[in-house]
């Protein structure tokens, strides 16, 4: 490296030697000294040429190149500080938001999922019964493992106060099936999952660290959960958790509850199988009918209508928010584009600016390809320093992302930057700077050198032929940028629709607990109702506080279904009654809710045990089930009784309540009073409070009043009914929150491309204008002219974006609410807000050229 | 101009101007000027050489090692740089000069067959 240095530094003084001594000996043939001089640097050849060789000589070759390359660039990049900033901001905001969207397509959708060989798990779509999964084990050809959960809530005496932990209640094959070891210890075994079994836990990482204070002697432990003990047999890694449940302790459902885990019709849990080596699906899920044909034969009460369907389990897990992630994708994807052509006709404007320079280097002797490289390394390290700063964005996004996130984007929380995003940020940042720095350093190292000369850079057939791919780049990043705006724009009309939406119930000043009544002191639906009418008396005679109860709060995510019967209609074959939501309440419930009642009576006290049973219906169970006949005094019953049938007359109609989200239809549903039920096992509740005040300060008070009924009851889940509206809208919201955002980006960045080919066009011609206002045009006259160019290139990319939009909305389809992909209202506002837009980007340069001085102008150049 | 053709041509010398430096210097050390002087002069004008392009030539084959740079002074008492073979560039000389003859003789061979030993008549 020493010796190259010394040798091409002496290298100039060489050949100045060697042209001295050429000179001596043409003066000494008889030459003028200038006639000498000449004719030795004649018989030398191109000097900048030798020394390029002899430097390439002592290069390694292209990598050396390629250096010397970026450090011009990095030295003449700076230099015009403005154009660098305005590039690499315009690719980072590009690449850094499609960064976040695919760090969490990389996390939800492409990365596998945490267990072993994840691609032969699926699940059975429907819940199953305990003794149905032994049964499909014993009988499968198809799967070689199989296991099923039900996570129940369950107090645990904390060491501070009793808390509600998730018990999930499995059976040994759940946890074998997923194929995760435990960190300590040991799982279940199937020798343990037998009735009278020893009742066993295996805890969770998050467990072990809470309660358990990571004490690596922990196995062996007991802990006390619902009331009985359990033995911690092991601890499962942090990084596991099932596949769609939240679960603190895994205990067998067998052990703990031996009479649930033999009733067959109890379908109460989520399964997952594992197929064997080289069954497929379709293979699993002719196996699975024919099993379900069997269990249906021998167990016809119960089982009649099996129709187990199969589902891959990341299918299963991602099939919700595939679509919605897609979108979002495709519409970054759309932003980075538009970004994309803000860069290359920022490159060309200075491609074609730059031409002096380039132009003077190709006369020369600098080849055509080195030249092209020259630019396309310029492009290449913007965009790479693009690509970096978009990394930063990106980094910032994803913490929003997760921020925003809807409880189905559950998995998120595994997103980060692995190298499979950074290798997509490189990917991109280098295509793009070769892709959209390719046309400019053609259209630059095209020049004809002596024509470039001879018209000393001003409107040479480069400059036009830029002038021209420039409007073209305009003209699309406005047609794409409408496409965004009208997804963002019909996302917003759907959400604020969803928004209006009468969710049935008056959603302020309410706020939800949920409690649990520990079964082995409240096993009996005498002391559960002694319970909660104590309870309500006491927080009914707080201040400015109404209570109610209700089993499961809507907008909460669960309901309990029954089969039920109308009195006097013709008798229905057995499992294939009508089946409706049923809600237990007690306290003035539809009055803390504010749920309107259409027809008939509310309960009152008086609908107590012992007292005639009634039941108040919602209007969708009458249209339903009773449209032709008074509702009122109808009578129903609960199908699958044993006993003398308990008839309950209707006392009542109600209005319909969006339960399981604003954007579900509304099932038909059945409240009853708590206190005539004949459930024991609903021993939970969520109580619903309206007060002035929904703060802490309420909570706490509710929380004093429930332990100084009992010490050991655990209350969870405290929301407002405003903010469980919020969780059931999330979904949505990301959506729209993001492509607005999205849209928003793409509209800013379109302005900013328009606005640029404007100024540029402007400047450009400011001779030209100088001549015509100095030949007696108005400013009027001048603005038309300029903005005519302006108002051409808007409405050509208007009218393609909603070609383009009427095509690609289509697909969005699935995630909007109430508002066609097509929407007319949507479509003409969004046009005009782009119009609009795009007209003010190209007035301000337009008035720049009206106030152009003649003599300035003329004397310009 | 076309810089495609040249480089064309560049190429095509390369190799022959190397075989000429080396050649020249087996007399002993030269320096650049007086190199291209003696490649002029005895080939009598005929190898118009283009001078510049000597230098990427020397610099080639010093980083070959097939010549070294030693500082010197030249005739009118002017400090410069003096190339000379090297023992390496000596036997690279014999390959290529060996290299050359079995060149000219089957390119000779190929453009007058008829007269297999006309480049023995050519020179009387």
């Amino acid at each position: 490296m020493n010796r190259r240095k010394r040798m091409l530094n002496d290298l100039d003084q060489d050949i100045r030697d060697h042209i001295e001594l050429e000179t001596q000996d043409n003066v000494a043939r008889g030459m003028s000294p200038e006639e000498a001089r000449y004719a030795a640097l004649r018989k030398f050849g191109n000097v900048t040429r030798v020394q390029e060789e002899t430097r390439v000589v002592w290069s390694s070759g292209w990598l050396e190149q390629l250096l010397q390359d970026i450090r011009l660039g990095l030295r003449v990049l700076p230099k015009s500080p403005g154009f660098t900033a305005v590039a690499i901001l315009t690719l980072a905001l590009g690449i850094g938001a499609n960064t976040a969207i695919f760090s969490v397509i990389n996390g939800v959708l492409l990365s596998p999922l945490p267990y072993k060989d994840p691609k032969q798990l699926v699940i059975i779509r429907e819940h199953e019964s305990l003794p149905n999964v032994m049964d499909i084990l014993r009988q499968t050809r198809a799967f070689s493992q199989g296991g099923g959960i039900n996570v129940e809530k369950m107090d645990y005496i904390g060491p501070t106060e009793p808390v509600h932990i998730r018990v999930g209640s499995i059976n040994a094959g759940f946890l074998e099936t997923l194929g995760v070891q435990p960190m300590l210890g040991r799982i279940i075994s199937p020798g343990e999952d037998v009735q009278g079994g020893p009742r066993l836990a295996t805890v969770s990482n998050h467990f072990w660290q809470n309660y358990l204070g990571s004490d690596p002697h922990a196995l062996g432990n007991t802990i006390q959960l619902g009331g009985n003990s359990y033995t911690v047999i092991g601890v499962m890694p942090a990084s596991f958790a099932p596949p769609a449940e939240h679960a603190d302790v895994f205990v067998s459902l067998m052990a703990r509850d031996p009479r649930s885990g033999a009733e067959r019709d109890l379908h109460f849990m989520h399964t997952y199988w594992r197929l064997k080596e080289g069954v497929t699906l379709v293979q699993a899920q002719a196996d699975m009918a024919a099993i379900d044909h069997r269990l249906a034969e021998q167990y016809p009460a119960e089982e009649k209508e099996r129709k187990s369907q199969l589902i891959p389990l990341h299918e299963w897990l991602v099939g919700n928010v595939r679509s919605a992630l897609l979108v979002l994708f495709g519409a970054v994807g759309l932003v980075l584009l538009i970004a994309c052509a803000n860069f290359a006709s920022l490159l060309m404007m200075r491609a074609v600016a730059g031409r002096q320079e380039l132009v003077i280097r190709a006369a020369l002797g600098a080849g055509r390809g080195r030249l092209i490289r020259k630019t396309l390394t310029e492009s290449l390290l913007l965009s790479v320093f693009g690509g970096a700063a978009g990394l930063l964005f990106a980094k910032w996004g994803t913490s929003l992302l997760l921020a925003l996130r809807p409880e189905e984007l559950a998995r998120l929380s595994g997103i980060h930057m692995d190298t499979r995003v950074l290798l997509f940020v490189l990917v991109v940042s280098v295509l793009t700077g070769i892709v959209f720095g390719m046309a400019p350093a053609w259209i630059a190292a095209g020049a004809d050198v002596a024509e470039a000369l001879k018209k000393s850079g001003r409107s040479t057939t480069a400059s036009t032929m830029g002038h021209s791919i420039r409007k073209i780049l305009v003209t699309s990043e406005l047609a794409v940028a409408l496409v965004l705006l009208v997804g963002a724009g019909l996302l917003i009309k759907g959400f604020s629709r969803l928004r209006s939406m009468n969710p049935g119930f008056n959603s302020a000043n309410v706020m939800t607990m949920y409690l649990q009544l520990p079964k082995t002191r409240y096993g009996e639906i005498p002391k559960q109702t002694q319970f909660r009418r104590e309870l309500l008396t006491r927080l009914n005679s707080l201040p400015g506080v109404q209570a109610a109860m209700v089993t499961d709060i809507p907008l909460g995510g669960n309901y309990v279904g029954h089969h039920f019967v109308i009195d006097g209609r013709a008798p229905v074959a057995v499992g294939g009654e009508p089946k409706v939501q049923t809600l237990s309440v007690m306290g003035d419930y539809f009055h803390v809710m504010q749920i309107p009642l259409r027809a008939g009576r509310d309960f009152t006290p008086l609908d107590r045990e012992e007292q005639p049973l009634v039941a108040v219906v919602n209007e969708e169970m009458v249209r339903e089930f009773l449209p032709h006949e008074n509702p009122i005094g109808a009578r129903i019953r609960w199908a699958g009784d044993a006993g003398p049938p308990q008839w309950m007359t209707i006392i009542g109609v109600v209005a319909d309540v969006k339960h399981l989200g604003l954007n579900q239809p509304t099932d038909p549903a059945v409240y009853t009073p708590f206190s005539q039920s004949d459930e024991a096992w609903r021993r939970f509740m969520t109580l619903a409070i309206r007060a002035q005040d929904t703060s802490a300060g309420l909570v706490e008070e509710v929380k004093r009043q429930i332990w100084s009924l009992d010490s050991q009851i655990p209350v969870s889940d405290v929301h407002t009914m405003d903010e469980l509206i919020a969780v059931s809208l999330a979904q949505q919201r990301f959506n729209m929150l993001l492509l607005g955002l999205f849209a928003a980006l793409a509209l800013i960045l379109a302005a900013v491309g328009i606005y640029g080919a404007m100024a540029y066009a402007v400047n450009q011609r400011t001779h030209e204008i100088g001549i015509r206002t100095a030949l007696g045009a108005q400013r009027r006259d001048v603005l038309r002219l300029v903005m005519r160019d302006g108002v051409k290139i808007a409405l050509f990319g208007i009218a393609s974006g909603i070609a383009g939009a009427l095509a690609l909305t289509r697909l969005m389809a699935s995630l909007l609410f109430e508002v066609k992909a097509t929407d007319p209202a949507t479509f003409a506002g969004v046009a005009i807000l782009l119009a609009l837009v795009a007209l003010a980007a190209c007035y301000i340069p337009a008035r720049r050229a009206t106030r152009v001085d003649p003599m300035v102008a003329l004397r310009y150049e | 101009m076309s810089t495609k053709e040249e480089k064309q041509r560049i190429e095509l010398l390369q190799g022959t101007l190397d075989l000429l430096i080396l050649r020249t210097l087996l007399l002993g050390p030269a320096h650049g000027h007086a190199i291209a002087k003696a490649i002029e002069f005895r080939s009598d004008d005929v190898l118009q050489v283009e001078q510049g392009s000597l230098y990427p030539a020397l610099h080639r084959l010093i980083k070959r090692g097939w010549i070294s740079v030693k500082e010197g002074t030249s005739e009118n008492n002017r400090r410069a740089k003096f190339y000379g073979l090297t023992a390496k560039g000596k036997r690279q000389l014999v390959v290529e000069t060996s290299k050359w003859d079995q060149l000219a003789v089957a390119i000779a061979r190929i453009l007058r067959p008829a007269e297999p030993r006309a480049p023995q008549e050519g020179k009387p």
